[in-house]
């Protein structure tokens, strides 16, 4: 009802603004999609021949007669969902235990943790490779779910979530008997599905999207994920020799991440908003 | 937790790793031209397929055909693949067989990361005296051959016949390229009143390599020692200005195009829009193809040729790629197997070179056979011509990239020649003081 009222509220104005804002957005999309649709040999002079037809789906025919790519997409969704997975578990306990537990050094060690949003990647990329060689983890999927997991967003997203629950119900629960675990489980667990969605949809979009990590530590073809195995097919100058090629594979890269979308739109648009932490 | 166990079970699968293996001995091989397994992971007739990925495909599979005992096992990696190589090298646990820039060896050699292969040519039976003096010279540090090489490229004049014609630019059915600074901004003023198009196609933007390439050739060319030592660059010099100052004037005169990458340029040029596109021997095939498709711009106007001279020699500054063998432990059986696949290596010189790169043996070069490829008689001389940075030069890769930009810059006119020069001097030693 309300969505209907401020609805009713738009100008004319505002929905051509809206429109054309939509169709900025869109543009480079559709450019891309039309794109692949192309034969290789009819974009090296002229781009602008993806506007007319013909059309051709070659180019996503030899994507899936790759040798490997339905390995390189198993591998990355393993890899994704193995690490929603453990980001969720971890940050959900390291969010419950900063929220509610009582140990020395908790403020210390909640900076500490949150601290880690500042460090990129790259600033320890070297002492994580050489850690995972002496452990003998490189083409292997722990070596590229392991670091995913160290989440330091989470464990904000999901104190702050945790803090935001009453702790009235804590206390209601164990006067009724239950252990703080059960408690955790049953009661407060269930409470933080909102933010736990959120997190889990930015987490498995994340590590999808991943490639550095995943370039230089699955260093053997049948170990790549999506976006490295796609890569390593492309030759030299696929700008121009083989631009449908590149867009089609841009395309057929981005299709669970579209699915994704579609399923958690709901989940991503309030994360977006802010709304996911009350 | 019972929706977790197949998760469990798969990272307990896939941390198993590979399995063990057969009786043959096992070489892994790593290199870059791309993935094309779906067209070519069957094919053994190395002379019925095309284009780099496909040809270099064939012949691994042509060799494990012809060598039962042996099975090299092949991984694409993402161009370029040295971020995977260094990781690879950082884990100690690199591939057997690598393709490498060439200008890429003088940085892995420096730290002991590649082995001399001298013993695997002397294995193999070949003899580095047959190698081109361009591709011999791009592998070879301190007296040593960290290398097989592969091939030879360089930048290459490709000449819209057509347009030439039109401009009365063509004599004995060949273009008329020019002999020196001045005779070139004349025939593009002629080129661009006649037709009404640039004579020269530059790719200026994002593409360092198009002003290093030039900068570097004709720095070859008057024997300007442009590295007094592999750790100093020195281009504030008279020969570098003259060079600078012509090409920053061709781009100011109208005869040439303005802000193009090499997407761009590229397109220019198979649309017709342009005389010359000065890039390199890798673009041979696909602007021939153009010139085999009937109603393309560039249908039967194509040729190609190396630089031409505009002061002092013939030189082509060229680079290459070879086979290098980084450092491990490995077995007798693995040794020989490597020598074994250098032999087939270069035997197979003259499929590789059907590619646009030149080829790295001088008999290859003379043979008939690759004079008879398209275009090839006019560029053979650059395996004559071609000279690599100096020997023993570290960062050739962030060098060009930093003289690329500077000297593109004053191309472009945003510097001046001696401001673009010592900029570039000043950023590349900076570069080359912290290998000290």
């Amino acid at each position: 009802m309300a969505a209907e009222t401020s609805r009713a509220r738009w100008s004319p104005l505002t929905l051509l603004a809206m429109l054309l804002a939509a169709a900025v957005m869109l543009a480079p999309l559709v450019w891309t999609l039309l794109l692949s649709l192309k034969d290789n040999s009819d974009l090296v002079g002229n781009s602008g021949a993806a506007l007319s037809p013909p059309y051709t789906l070659e180019n996503y025919a030899s994507i899936l007669q790759g040798n490997q790519v339905f390995r390189w997409l198993i591998n990355s969704f393993v890899v994704s969902l193995g690490t929603t997975a453990g980001v969720l578990v971890l940050c959900s306990l390291a969010g419950y235990g900063f929220a509610r537990l009582q140990f020395p050094f908790r403020r210390t060690l909640f900076v500490f943790v949150l601290l880690g949003l500042a460090i990129p990647e790259q600033a320890v990329i070297l002492p994580q490779h050489r850690l995972f060689a002496e452990l003998g983890l490189h083409n292997s999927y722990p070596g590229l779910i392991l670091p995913g997991l160290a989440g330091p967003f989470g464990v904000f997203l999901m104190t702050q979530y945790f803090r935001a629950i009453p702790v009235e119900l804590d206390e209601a629960a164990m006067l009724d008997g239950a252990s703080r675990l059960t408690t955790f489980w049953k009661v407060l667990l269930p409470l933080t599905l909102p933010a736990q969605a959120t997190l889990g949809v930015f987490t498995f979009l994340a590590s999808w999207n991943s490639y550095w990590w995943p370039l230089i530590s699955a260093t053997r073809s049948d170990m790549y994920t999506l976006t490295v195995g796609l890569a390593s097919a492309q030759m030299n100058y696929a700008q121009t020799s083989g631009l449908g090629f590149l867009m089609a594979q841009a395309v057929f890269a981005s299709i669970p991440i579209f699915i994704v979308y579609v399923i958690f739109q709901k989940q991503i648009v309030r994360a977006m908003a802010g709304t996911a932490v009350r | 937790m019972r929706r977790l166990s197949p998760l469990v079970a798969l990272l307990l699968v896939g941390s198993c790793g590979g399995v063990g293996g057969d009786d043959r001995t096992e070489i892994y091989l790593q290199r870059f031209f791309g993935e094309c397994g779906a067209e070519f992971g069957g094919a053994t007739d190395v002379s019925k397929v095309e284009g780099e990925c496909g040809i270099v495909t064939t012949m691994i599979n042509k060799f494990n055909a012809e060598n039962p005992d042996v099975h090299v096992s092949s991984n694409v990696v993402a161009w370029p693949g040295y971020p995977q190589l260094n990781a690879q090298l950082a884990a100690r646990d690199p591939p057997d067989l690598v393709t490498m820039h060439t200008g890429m060896i003088p940085d892995y050699a420096a730290e002991g990361l590649l082995e001399p292969v001298e013993p695997y040519l002397a294995q193999a039976g070949i003899a580095p005296s047959g190698l081109t003096e361009a591709s011999r010279s791009a592998v070879s540090i301190g007296g040593r051959l960290y290398g097989l090489p592969f091939d030879t490229h360089g930048g290459l004049f490709h000449v819209n016949t057509r347009l030439f014609a039109e401009a009365g630019l063509m004599r004995n059915g060949a273009p008329v390229l020019p002999t020196s600074p001045e005779e070139m901004m004349a025939q593009a003023r002629q080129f661009t009143e006649r037709t009404g198009k640039p004579y020269l196609i530059q790719s200026l933007v994002g593409d360092n390599a198009y002003a290093a390439r030039n900068l570097y050739t004709y720095l070859l060319a008057q024997n300007a020692v442009f590295f007094p030592s592999p750790r100093r660059i020195r281009l504030q010099t008279p020969e570098a200005e003259r060079i600078v100052d012509f090409f920053r004037a061709i781009t100011a005169s109208g005869t040439s195009t303005l802000n193009q990458d090499t997407p761009a340029a590229i397109a220019s040029f198979v649309s017709g829009e342009g005389g010359i596109y000065p890039t390199g021997t890798w673009m041979i095939g696909q602007f021939e193809a153009e010139a085999n498709m009937p109603g393309r711009p560039l249908y039967r106007s194509y040729a190609v040729y190396p630089y031409p001279r505009l002061w002092g020699e013939q030189v082509a500054y060229v680079s290459g790629h070879a086979w290098v063998v980084p450092a491990r432990e490995r077995t007798p059986e693995q040794r020989a197997a490597i020598a074994r696949f250098f032999r087939f290596v270069a035997d197979h010189n003259f499929d590789w070179a059907r590619t646009g790169h030149l080829p790295a043996f001088q008999a290859v070069v003379d043979s008939a056979a690759f004079r008879a490829l398209p275009h090839r008689s006019n560029i053979a001389e650059v395996a004559r011509t071609g000279r690599p940075l100096p020997s023993g030069v570290q960062r050739q890769n962030a060098i060009e990239g930093l003289v690329g930009e500077e000297v593109a810059a004053a191309f472009n006119g945003q510097k001046t020649t001696r401001q673009a020069l010592a900029d570039a001097e000043r950023r590349v030693n900076a570069l080359l003081a912290e290998l000290d």
